[in-house]
């Protein structure tokens, strides 16, 4: 995800720290290391030297604020810029709408189009899908499958060859049944002429409010040029990040946004129908930071489940049991996986063991068993579990001794990640309490 | 193709020689002017010549100690500085084609390392020395070629292939085209279905097969990806087919079980050749995927999709350095036939523009 970024980012801040006067060397290495941070994440060449120049001007001539020290000064106009690069997130409104998707083949459009209609559907709107690739095999099947299971209705016809008539025919009757329509089309490229005209001439039967670019996290340099040309055919006002799941960093979706004016609408992190997060710049820029997302979180989590179910306060204190990981197993499945939830709490710069993440539903479903096989005084108190009682436990699950076994190693693993955090956790916040009164969103 | 990319190589190198020529403060040899003023006639760049003319100045001390050298040894040195800054200029212009940061900072360091130090004798062109370095740099990077054809001439029948890459690169497509290929090449050829997780995919590349003509073996979607490809290796072996293409399911390198769903994949089905598919668009990314894979299932050879979205190739110059393998194909459309199997030399040659 957006970590590997962030870890060369704060690679390159953690050099500034303890300096009392900025020198022209020091932030010109931070600079240096910023630019490489951002080459590497996709960023387009020309907006990383554009924001390197800004940021290497401001930290130089401007006075620090009395009372702030050098290394905050300079991270708040590197903070700054990076707002100022990623524009204000596009608007999803609430209410009857058309959305029109566009995007390069194997972008993700067509699981996009699904999740978003996921998410309208969550959010209590009644969610019609016309699929308008006319041309790939399959297609139509596709979003056809992924519809009917969350029982959203969609439009199309895999013999028809002409996407603008499904559309014409499609839009009117959905348009009276349904209050979000979303219109599905081919993957196409900005060379080609013809396909840039059909999804010009959908646009202009569509009416569509929004027209949506989608664009491939691993996208790179080609991401500016290929906004460009689809802002120019059909004047796209948001854009949609797919595959954060990966390990590529999206940095090709900041130079659409830079590209077409508009913003980043939503944020495609997995395979499931689920895997849509809204954006939000702060946290997209805290995250860069590492500085941990509180925010998107929280939004998640209050959609997805109640208050008692996950304790993140009390997860942070350190007051980790198996029972607290009970809970989290049963969250996880509204939630999604825990590497995206961890990814979005106030980490700071600690590294979680990846084998902590790499936990199967199977296993999950396991693990419960297992602990509902323990008794109340075992799960509270994971400590008291010696080899007799793995034994019993071992039998009362109907498991093997090694599985209990597995399980209490997980526990600690987790523990001791959760520990690391609590450690992490006050600096960072006012870290981030810093950032929000001096930083971006009042500019 | 990789006309972006081959226009600003030339510029750099024409920039390369004009520096190194500074360098040596001497007049370069007749022939060689001539093509530096067409090349930059072509490629006019103000902001070069603004940059060039304080270094001249500053350069002008040592000229006479340079002169001194000239004279007595009719060579000179070439120096980490005279190459600096169109170094850092080509690093600038690799970044911009996609080629991935480690990757330019390889070739730089080659193209450093080569330069510098080398000895130029007078009247030696420096065009040639430039495109010599950076030919064997990119050379080097793009590794030998391989044709499919030959490679399955050499088989036992049937040679089993299997197409690995992350979601949304194009492998099915890919499959579709590479039967195309074969069977125009006179091989018969099988696809297993293997996708058997996105829907639709089983019916797209039944779509695609029917077209062509060719046998799916294909179980229901939700099925094991293994048992399929299984299948179609045994109809095969059993109806004396050349070639089975395997389809898969694109798959994150992040996700440890997916990678090892693949990894029984190849224990079941034993390819002859593991084939990567990734995308020309895809940017740094391209490199930590296919170093993953490689780890993780191995990786024979690469195909490149997409590579008509993108007048750069700076993604093919990544990726087969990561990888150390050769790319087999570029996929350079949306038919059939839009498949152009992948020769180094000849790109390197179009690149640099000439022969050399």
């Amino acid at each position: 995800m957006l970590d590997n970024l962030g870890t060369s980012l704060k690679d390159a801040v953690k050099k500034l720290a303890g300096k009392t006067v900025i020198d022209r060397a020091a932030v010109d290495e931070l600079v240096r290391d910023l630019q490489r941070a951002l080459l590497s994440a996709d960023v387009n060449v020309k907006l990383v030297m554009q924001l390197s120049q800004a940021i290497k001007q401001r930290a130089l001539e401007e006075e620090p604020p009395k009372g702030m020290g050098v290394r905050e000064h300079v991270l708040r106009i590197v903070y700054q810029e990076l707002v100022r690069l990623m524009g204000t997130p596009g608007e999803v409104t609430l209410g009857p709408q058309t959305i029109l998707m566009a995007g390069l083949q194997g972008s993700g459009k067509t699981t996009t189009t699904a999740k978003l209609a996921r998410y309208f559907q969550r959010k209590g709107l009644r969610v019609g899908v016309i699929c308008a690739d006319t041309f790939r095999p399959g297609a139509y099947d596709q979003l056809k499958t992924l519809c009917d299971r969350i029982s959203v209705p969609c439009f199309g016809d895999p013999n028809e060859p002409d996407a603008l008539r499904i559309v014409r025919e499609g839009l009117p009757k959905f348009r009276k049944l349904y209050e979000v329509i979303i219109i599905d089309t081919q993957g196409r490229h900005a060379l080609e002429e013809n396909l840039i005209e059909e999804i010009v001439n959908i646009n202009e039967i569509s009416h569509a409010e929004h027209r949506w670019l989608v664009i491939d996290a691993a996208l790179g340099q080609q991401a500016s040029e290929q906004a460009r040309r689809f802002h120019e055919a059909i004047g796209i006002d948001g854009v949609l990040v797919t595959k954060m799941d990966g390990t590529a960093r999206g940095g090709g979706a900041l130079s659409a946004v830079s590209e077409t004016q508009s913003g980043i609408v939503f944020i495609g992190s997995g395979e499931t129908i689920e895997d849509l997060e809204r954006f939000d710049p702060d946290g997209f820029i805290s995250r860069l930071l590492g500085m941990g997302d509180l925010k998107a979180l929280v939004e998640r989590a209050e959609e997805a489940v109640s208050a008692e179910d996950i304790d993140v306060n009390a997860m942070l204190k350190g007051r980790f049991t198996l029972r607290d990981m009970y809970k989290q197993l049963e969250a996880l499945n509204k939630m999604g996986p825990l590497k995206q939830i961890m990814s979005m709490l106030p980490l700071g710069g600690m590294q979680i063991p990846d084998d902590a993440y790499d936990i199967t539903s199977t296993k999950m479903q396991r693990y419960k068993v297992i602990m509902d096989s323990m008794t109340p005084p075992e799960l509270d108190d994971p400590s008291m579990i010696g080899s007799s009682r793995i034994q019993r436990i071992a039998r009362g699950a109907g498991v093997t001794p090694d599985d209990v076994r597995d399980l209490i190693k997980y526990y600690k693993i987790m523990q001791r990640a959760l520990k690391g955090m609590r450690g992490m956790g006050g600096g960072k916040f006012n870290m981030q309490r810093m950032m929000k009164k001096f930083g971006g969103p009042s500019r | 193709m990789f006309d972006s990319l081959k226009k600003k190589l030339q510029n750099i190198r024409t920039q390369f020689a004009s520096n190194i020529e500074e360098a040596a403060g001497a007049e370069p040899a007749p022939p060689v002017t001539e093509g530096f003023e067409e090349a930059q006639a072509a490629e006019p760049e103000p902001p070069v010549f603004e940059e060039e003319a304080p270094e001249k100045e500053r350069e002008k001390p040592t000229l006479f100690k340079k002169v001194k050298v000239l004279v007595r040894e009719r060579e000179i040195l070439l120096r980490e500085k005279d190459v600096e800054e169109p170094l850092f200029e080509l690093e600038m212009v690799l970044l911009e084609n996609d080629v991935a940061l480690p990757v330019t900072d390889e070739i730089i360091g080659r193209m450093r390392r080569d330069l510098v130090g080398q000895h130029k004798k007078i009247g030696s062109s420096v065009d040639d020395l430039v495109a010599s370095t950076l030919r064997s740099a990119l050379c080097g990077v793009l590794g030998d070629g391989l044709d499919l054809r030959d490679f399955i001439e050499g088989r036992e029948r049937p040679v089993k292939v299997l197409f690995t890459g992350v979601n949304g690169t194009g492998k099915t497509t890919t499959v579709a085209k590479v039967g195309n290929y074969l069977q125009k090449n006179g091989f018969s050829v099988v696809i297993g279905a293997g996708d058997t997780y996105r829907a639709g995919a089983i019916e797209q590349i039944r779509t695609h097969a029917d077209r062509l003509g060719i046998k799916v073996i294909q179980h229901q979607a939700g099925a094991d990806p293994s048992a399929v490809l299984f299948d179609a290796v045994q109809y095969a072996k059993a109806h004396d087919i050349d070639v089975v293409l395997a389809d898969t399911a694109g798959r994150f390198h992040n996700r440890a079980n997916l990678m090892n769903q693949l990894e029984k994949i190849r224990r079941v089905m034993k390819p002859d050749l593991v084939v990567y598919v990734d995308e020309a668009v895809a940017g740094n990314d391209a490199v930590i995927r296919a170093d993953e894979f490689n780890k993780a299932v191995g990786t024979d050879a690469v195909v490149l999709t997409k590579a008509d979205m993108d007048p750069k190739g700076g993604a093919a110059i990544s990726v087969a350095h990561t990888v150390g393998k050769p790319i087999l194909f570029l996929g350079t459309g949306q038919g059939y036939d839009d498949i152009i199997p992948f020769e180094p030399r000849v790109v390197v040659n179009e690149l640099l523009g000439d022969e050399a």
